[in-house]
């Protein structure tokens, strides 16, 4: 047991005196532990820049850089590598001198092996237990921009749909009296007013324009949740397939395969039928884009203890890397402007946190994209 | 053809957007009145005849689907298309299970309003007709009676 705990020890010897280096690491090998090994400072920091370390044990008195300062430039270079040292009998001074430095600790020679051994297995724990701190650190703040992310995607979705709210009101005031203007001038009265072309222009403009606007704060609004949502059964295959009805003419133009591997039995979750059939409504219409003719769209359910996993994958375009992080956020957009308003995967993250759900997104350029949506399982107790 | 004037009752805290939009329906031959609450759209209603009520969902005090129970119940016949800035689709169905005709989001198509304030009336026509058939059986079966 021991043994194998040891192989995994990257290990360096450093000692200008031959023997007393060649005895050392004969012994560590009857322990299971074999060191490489370097004569100078020198060729320590040379073998360590093309070699990983774990542990160095470093003679103090050395000719050429000294032992201190081979340390020094050890830690500067390689933080993660503890080093032990070996002092002379007289000079335990060294040895403080070196933990101040950053050393892991130092013995005193002529050296005990089993001491050693001892040493070089507390320093890699330690070196194990950094590693494992690194992670869990890189762990916890990759979930929190996770979550910063989240939270900002919310209120962001609030707040666009109280804007989109307040404009549609103005927006009707403007629509009406431009409509209005466009019913003056088109009367009989006005048919001998020379200026009547330009105006109905600038009218057309008007209205043009509010078409647009319009798109916008009803893409925006066209989902907004009531205080309760409608939670019932909902069966994910009827649901796709009612969507994919409303989004025929497009499969069809473009001769999209449409392929389901829905087990009949992952297949039932606890949620908004009509809030997710607007989602799937956005990342379908999203997939048929991203495909030439001939492309196919994979519909698939996986099941967890607690979930149903829906993928919704097509073999399109695909998202550049640059852009993966971004396609949440509203007004993202890679399409003209009068192609797509870049609300709908906003929009359909915005609905499903609503309902407690999550989507996850991988992509490939060239090969395609797939999304991901974590639905809750339905099970009796629901209801 | 000649147009028969369609009697609306548009009722929108909006003033400029009821000023506008009852100016472009008159414009158009319609018989428009107005009210800016749901309380003066009940008056309105007691004393106006009215074909089809256009409502704005929310209104400040008495709200659009308040209003709505209200003219269901006193004037059942009336047509009640509702408008709503705030894009919950979810109330308007819910106004429809409560009799509206319809709903419309603002801004809406002109050419949309039409279509439905049309079949709006047509509705009632249609409900006003069956009612007096059904009233003229009455009276027939009444007279044969005695």
């Amino acid at each position: 047991m021991d043994r194998v705990y040891d192989d995994k020890i990257r290990l360096l010897l450093v000692d200008d005196e031959e023997g007393f280096r060649r005895t050392i690491s004969k012994r560590l090998a009857k322990r299971g532990m074999i060191p490489v090994q370097a004569s100078d400072g020198e060729e320590c920091l040379g073998i360590l820049k093309t070699t990983p370390m774990d542990v160095v044990v470093l003679d103090v008195k050395m000719p050429g850089i000294s032992g201190i300062d081979t340390l020094r430039l050890i830690k500067q270079e390689f933080e993660n590598i503890q080093v032990i040292l070996l002092t002379g009998n007289v000079a335990v001074s060294d040895g403080i001198d070196g933990i101040k430095s950053g050393a892991f600790d130092y013995l005193t020679k002529p050296v005990e092996i089993d001491h050693l051994v001892n040493k070089i297995k507390q320093a890699f724990e330690i070196i194990q237990l950094e590693k494992e701190k690194q992670k869990e650190r890189g762990y916890r703040e990759k979930l929190e921009k996770k979550m910063i992310d989240t939270e900002r995607l919310v209120s962001l979705g609030t707040m666009s749909t109280g804007i989109a709210h307040e404009i549609n009101n103005p927006l009707a005031i403007i629509n009406e009296s431009a409509g209005f203007m466009k019913q003056v001038i088109s009367s009989p009265e006005m048919s001998m007013f020379s200026q009547k072309d330009a105006l109905l222009l600038g009218i057309e403009k008007i209205e043009k324009s509010i078409k647009r606007a319009r798109k916008i704060t009803h893409e925006l609004l066209g989902h907004v949740k009531k205080q309760d949502s409608q939670f019932s059964q909902a069966n994910l295959k009827a649901l796709l397939y009612e969507t994919l009805g409303l989004l025929k003419r497009e499969i069809k133009n473009k001769q999209i395969n449409i392929n389901w591997e829905i087990d009949p039995k992952k297949n039932m979750v606890w949620s908004d039928p009509y809030q997710l059939r607007q989602v799937m409504m956005n990342l379908l219409s999203n997939a048929i884009h991203a495909l030439g003719e001939n492309g196919s769209i994979t519909l698939s359910t996986r099941e967890t203890s607690e979930d149903i996993i829906l993928e919704i994958k097509d073999d399109g375009i695909g998202i550049p890397k640059e852009n993966l992080g971004k396609i949440f956020d509203p007004f993202f957009t890679t399409k003209p402007f009068d192609e797509g308003t870049g609300l709908g995967l906003f929009v359909a993250h915005k609905i499903l946190s609503g309902l407690g759900c999550k989507i996850d997104v991988t992509s490939t350029v060239g090969k395609g994209t797939c999304f991901q949506i974590r639905l809750p399982k339905y099970d009796k107790s629901n209801e | 053809m000649i147009k028969i004037p369609i009697k609306i009752l548009i009722v929108d805290d909006e003033k400029d957007f009821v000023e506008m939009f009852s100016l472009r329906l008159k414009k158009q031959g319609e018989k428009v009145s107005t009210a800016y609450n749901g309380k003066d759209a009940l008056k309105v209603l007691e004393t106006v005849p009215i074909d089809v009520v256009i409502l704005d969902i929310r209104m400040p005090g008495m709200d659009g689907i308040d209003t709505l129970k209200q003219i269901k119940t006193l004037h059942p016949i009336v047509e009640v298309i509702l408008l709503t800035g705030h894009g919950s689709t979810e109330t308007a169905v819910e106004g429809m299970k409560l009799g509206a005709f319809d709903y419309l989001m603002k801004p809406a198509d002109f050419k949309d309003i039409n279509v439905k304030l049309e079949n709006a009336r047509k509705r009632k026509d249609e409900q006003e007709e069956r009612i007096r058939q059904a009233e003229a059986r009455l009276l027939l079966r009444r007279s044969g009676d005695f």
